[in-house]
């Protein structure tokens, strides 16, 4: 139909309050601009903690242990990961691979023999080998041997260069550490006791522990803690990103205990996300407030012109092209609105990488093309509803 | 092209007008190229029967079929054919925008559905004495100067059927009959029927049938 709304368009302007006209433009504008602003940061967050956390091999392998309180103080069962507990978190979206550390169950002492005078207690840990980072080949342990590799943390050696001088002993270097021959004495309950030859084959940055091949230590529990059934004290888990906010409330809900360093980021992330997210919430309320503020104006509008709608439609004009034409008046407003606020959005992001994140390479100044899409989305949903509600009033005229 | 009267009866309207009407609660069919003068005192229902007619209001008893097309399954979008494209009115209480000016309310019909070019509002205009008030406010125009521009906005469409509801009720003689003349000739260039409400008989309009509503 080529017919024009020209003249139609001053049928529709019944002069008086243009206020709530305005106020509803400003709403929609503070609300779109909060909405693109927490959209955008919320962005920014992920872009900027979620690839701190990205280790070389993909994966972050992080201990967890039961937090012993005064209340399950003294009960083992109740300290221990069981079976079920593992098969939980194996079931898991964010969790890779889970593996127990095995702790041994019987007394063990370690002596360095007649070069370092030095001897402890100690204790014994087993892992999955694909759990621990550097496992060289000769890492295994068959029955009858009497030689026991071990996997040693890097931390432990450092701590024990500490303290060395203070004891009298010589401080090793790493290189060192694997050449010297350690004596490792495992006491039975019968008073029975075995000595084995243990050196270091590996150091280990990820896994703070002694470790021995599993097939020993089960045999050795079995030996001489007389038990086969040995329960976790701690789980190694393997999972893409330590600091994924499923994975950190996972364990919060279960009370496990986790190293707090390692999930920093993560709990920084949750938090940050946690406001920008509420932001966000709140400037999609202000803006459906702002549509609502729109479709009142727009009814009163349509009220106060009634009667010419009405006799335009006696006189044979299409509800629908009418409906069209006069939602068709307020894209112009919408757009200019949106695009301020895109503007604006734009402006915050430039400020924000420039000058408060100086540039990193993580991030960009311009615009994530999520935050363009949702501007485009609203301009259309506010036309649409406008366009709905229009026509809804003009068939009840006909 | 037909428009057929199928024992309609307004709602609000006793059995007793069946017996007195030659309209209500009869089977009538209006042909293209036909003129039906419809007599009507007051309150026998002129109005309301012109306003179903133009499927403006439902209120009634039995069915009103155009072209086979019952009016009361039209939809919106249906009526708005119908008003575009076939039936053209002259509303007694005229209905034009008061802010607008007479130009521009003979233009909001006429382009809706162009049956003249745009100089033909001027023509008409002067052939029946407004020439001069194209450019005014309808508002501040006589009621018999605005019972010509309704006239004349009426013109502006093609139509089949157009329907007119006490069009000369402030206007002369003359001037009715220089009206009645136009609307005549309109009529004719479209092959159209009128159906002509009047409260009595005038004798300028030249009718093929009389009802007595």
């Amino acid at each position: 139909m080529a017919v024009s709304f020209k003249p139609i368009r001053s049928l529709l302007q019944t002069g008086t309050n243009t206020s709530s006209r305005w106020f509803s433009y400003i709403g929609l504008g503070i609300g779109v601009l909060l909405l693109l602003c927490s959209i955008q940061m919320y962005i920014n967050i992920q872009q900027l903690l979620g690839g701190e956390s990205q280790r070389k091999d993909g994966s972050d392998f992080i201990s967890i242990s039961k937090t012993i309180t005064n209340e399950t103080m003294g009960l083992l069962e109740k300290n221990l990961f069981n079976a079920n507990d593992i098969k939980d978190i194996e079931t898991k979206p964010f969790i890779e691979g889970v593996s127990p550390l095995t702790a041994n169950r019987f007394r063990v002492q370690l002596s360095a023999g007649d070069i370092i005078p030095f001897s402890t207690d100690m204790f014994l840990e087993s892992l999955d080998n694909n759990f621990i980072d550097t496992v060289p080949p000769n890492f295994a342990w068959q029955e009858g041997q009497n030689y026991i590799p071990i996997v040693f943390s890097s931390d432990f050696l450092e701590i024990y260069n500490v303290f060395a001088p203070g004891y009298g002993l010589p401080q090793l270097s790493a290189e060192t550490a694997s050449q010297v021959v350690v004596f490792i004495t495992c006491y039975g309950q019968n008073g029975e006791k075995q000595t084995f030859r243990g050196s270091i084959v590996a150091l280990s940055d990820r896994v703070n522990s002694i470790i021995v091949p599993k097939n020993f230590l089960d045999w050795a529990n079995n030996k001489f803690g007389n038990t086969t059934d040995v329960k976790a004290s701690r789980l190694y888990i393997k999972t893409k990103d330590a600091n994924n906010p499923d994975f950190l409330n996972y364990l919060q809900q279960k009370n496990y205990k986790v190293n707090k360093d390692k999930t920093k980021f993560g709990r920084v992330k949750q938090v940050l996300q946690g406001i920008f997210s509420g932001l966000g919430i709140f400037g999609l309320l202000v803006v459906i407030l702002a549509l609502m503020l729109f479709s009142f104006y727009l009814q009163l509008m349509i009220a106060r012109s009634k009667d010419n709608l009405q006799l335009l439609l006696m006189m044979g004009y299409s509800p629908n092209w009418l409906s069209k034409n006069v939602s068709k008046q307020f894209i112009p407003v919408y757009v200019l609105v949106v695009l301020v606020a895109l503007a604006l959005t734009e402006g915050m992001q430039w400020a924000f990488h420039h000058f408060a994140m100086f540039d990193r390479p993580e991030l960009s100044s311009l615009l994530h093309w999520a935050v363009m899409g949702t501007a485009v989305f609203l301009i259309g949903l506010s036309l649409l509803t406008n366009y709905r509600m229009v026509k809804k009033l003009l068939y009840k005229l006909v | 092209m037909q428009l057929q009267l199928q024992q309609v009866l307004p709602v609000y309207f006793d059995e007793d007008h069946r017996t007195q009407s030659e309209v209500w609660r009869r089977n009538l069919t209006f042909e293209k190229g036909e003129y039906i003068k419809i007599v009507a005192p007051s309150g026998s229902g002129k109005t309301s029967l012109m306003h179903f007619l133009y499927g403006m209001r439902n209120e009634y008893n039995g069915n009103i079929v155009y072209n086979s097309a019952n009016l009361r399954n039209y939809t919106p979008e249906d009526f708005a054919g119908y008003r575009k494209d076939h039936v053209s009115i002259v509303f007694q209480d005229l209905r034009l925008f008061p802010e607008q000016t007479v130009q521009e309310n003979i233009e909001l019909k006429r382009q809706l559905n162009p049956f003249h070019p745009a100089e033909k509002i001027r023509e008409m205009a002067e052939r029946l004495g407004i020439g001069n008030k194209l450019a005014s406010k309808s508002r501040i125009c006589s009621y018999g100067e605005q019972q010509r521009v309704a006239i004349i906005r009426s013109l502006m469409q093609p139509f089949d059927f157009l329907l007119l509801d006490e069009p000369f009720s402030h206007l002369d003689d003359k001037n009715s009959q220089n009206a009645m003349q136009l609307m005549l000739e309109e009529a004719k260039l479209r092959n159209a029927a009128i159906i002509f409400a009047d409260l009595e008989r005038i004798d300028w309009f030249p009718y093929t049938r009389i009802f007595h509503l």
